[in-house]
């Protein structure tokens, strides 16, 4: 039968929106650390708020990859190890690691490189995506009530089941060439959830400017690649010459490259300083990018 | 209008500008310089709109093409901000703007109705109790579980509406969104609509004039941005048809110079 409007329970009577000459005014007065706590709470209250849609839209992303595809799923598993087998034959005959140690195996360079590519692919995907997502998402956020913030979410949560399967990929090739895998492969969550931080707050940042122009997407697509060579992907930090090899810690992938490196390949824990260096750029960047997502919202729907 | 239900929309001098580019580049100078010169002509899509919407009321909304409705809407769903004035809304809204504006033609109308249930803002477990009772309002069929791109548009438009049916909004937006489905979807959803009313609150747009006159208890002309005229529907229908026959449908309508 039909559910009619009789059987509801009743209304509801919270302010859904209150402007005053632009201005949302929904809050009332708060103090200054009122609204800096607020702030700092927001995105995972609409996280939390929102679960739901994000949980369907996820599954609809996912779904989305390997649409029309038969072997679906086997795809997304495929491509890294293929990665994973030519970067064996390829620098197996090359024993000697960049960074000079004596390898282990001829499967070590591989290896190496191997969890370098993990970590960059998660931000390279990202990278090229978040420009043009809002787009992407344009006839939901112009039309309906659309909480445009979670897409950041959404996206950075399909990439890193992606970056999932190349991790749960590269911990088995580690134990298979070396027969052990060190205790502090424990630590990778944190390693993950840190790198999401930094990827979604990226997301929020590109995202927003790439509304305005497409000109983000242009220059992502241009930089990117450069970024692979700018980044210890192929090499090691320790290579580089003074004062180099501190330098490169100012592209912030080095941190995230060099510490899956750490926990996964060398076992060992990661630096004092990098580790601080990283948590503090993930933290950063993940509240720098909703303050500038939140200063542009209002204009967003308009620009879409 | 009922006076002494509570106030659910009240906007007081309203309005809402557009900025209007002279090209494509202008905006990036506007960002850059913004502060020390204007690069841009603002669009006054709406202007001084003062509106006051009780619990039951269903506000029929007039004009033509252009002359802001939708903005208005924009506005009372919270998707766009206004400019200038002061708005506030109370309870839960639904807007069936653009029907199906979130479906996904490669995704069965199943999905769909999970998507844009909770687009919508329900909880899962809300969308999958009322699933039978949608399809069932729907009356498609087997076609529920066929992707959207073999549904024709009376059918997308019947599986929009009856997902926002199911909403259980306190504001139904409904804008000209019934002119697609067949005579007795039409009447079903129409049929629906005064059921809601009876305790809900309606906002409607619609180039039909005889649905406005059917469901609505006020009326409000907006043209130009403004409001040129509202009160009691058959006064307000009757001088908004004498004006359309006045008025000629002349291209300088849409420019920005005279505002």
């Amino acid at each position: 039968m039909i559910e009619g409007p009789e059987q509801r329970t009743g209304h509801s009577d919270a302010l859904l929106l209150h402007v005053i000459d632009g201005e949302s005014v929904i809050d009332g007065k708060l103090g200054a650390w009122a609204i800096f706590i607020r702030f700092l709470r927001a995105p995972f209250v609409s996280a939390y708020r929102h679960r739901d849609l994000i949980r369907v839209i996820l599954k609809r992303e996912l779904d989305e990859r390997f649409k029309g595809s038969q072997a679906g799923w086997v795809w997304a598993l495929t491509a890294p190890l293929l990665a994973l087998m030519t970067y064996t034959f390829a620098f197996g005959g090359s024993a000697v690691l960049p960074n000079k140690t004596a390898a282990k195996s001829a499967y070590d360079y591989s290896l190496f490189v191997f969890g370098g590519l993990i970590a960059f692919n998660f931000f390279a995907e990202m990278a090229y995506r978040a420009p043009s997502l809002l787009q992407e998402y344009a006839h939901f956020i112009k039309q309906t009530l659309f909480p445009a913030e979670m897409l950041a979410v959404i996206s950075t949560l399909r990439a890193s089941a992606y970056a999932g399967i190349g991790l749960v990929l590269m911990l088995a090739a580690q134990l298979a060439f070396t027969g052990s895998l060190s205790w502090t492969v424990v630590l990778l969550p944190l390693w993950v959830i840190s790198f999401m931080a930094f990827l979604i707050g990226l997301t929020w940042f590109l995202s927003a400017l790439g509304a305005f122009t497409r000109d983000v997407s242009y220059l992502m697509m241009t930089i990117a690649p450069l970024l692979l060579f700018a980044t210890p992907v192929f090499f090691s930090q320790e290579v580089l010459p003074p004062p180099m090899d501190v330098l490169i810690y100012a592209n912030v992938l080095t941190g995230f490259v060099e510490i899956v490196r750490d926990l996964v390949f060398f076992g060992r824990l990661p630096g004092l300083a990098v580790t601080a260096w990283t948590f503090f750029i993930s933290l950063a960047m993940f509240w720098f990018g909703y303050w500038f997502f939140n200063q542009n919202r209002a204009n967003i729907a308009d620009v879409l | 209008m009922s006076s002494d239900a509570p106030v659910v929309i009240h906007a007081r001098h309203l309005a809402k500008a557009y900025p209007l580019y002279k090209d494509q580049g202008a905006w990036v100078k506007q960002a850059l310089f913004g502060r020390f010169k204007t690069y841009s002509r603002p669009f006054w899509a709406l202007r001084d709109i003062d509106l006051e919407v009780r619990r039951g009321d269903s506000i029929g909304i007039l004009g033509r093409n252009g002359c802001g409705k939708s903005t208005l809407l924009q506005i009372v769903c919270g998707m766009t901000r206004p400019t200038k004035g002061e708005i506030w809304v109370r309870g839960r809204v639904a807007p069936v703007l653009a029907l199906g504006a979130t479906f996904d033609q490669d995704s069965t109308g199943r999905q769909n109705v999970l998507i844009a249930g909770a687009v919508m803002g329900l909880k899962r477990a809300e969308i999958i109790a009322k699933f039978d009772s949608i399809a069932e309002f729907a009356g498609i069929g087997a076609f529920m579980d066929q992707q959207l791109k073999h549904y024709s548009t009376g059918m997308r438009t019947r599986l929009a509406f009856a997902i926002c049916a199911h909403v259980e909004a306190d504001v139904l937006i409904v804008d000209e969104a019934l002119s697609v489905g067949d005579a007795a979807f039409q009447r079903k959803c129409l049929d629906w609509i005064d059921s809601f009313k009876k305790q809900g609150t309606l906002l409607f747009v619609s180039h039909s004039l005889d649905q406005v006159r059917r469901l609505c208890n006020h009326t409000v002309w907006i043209d130009n941005g403004r409001i040129r005229e509202q009160g009691e529907p058959h006064r307000v229908i009757q001088s908004y048809v004498q004006a359309t026959r006045d008025e000629r449908d002349d291209v300088g309508r849409f420019s920005a110079a005279d505002h």
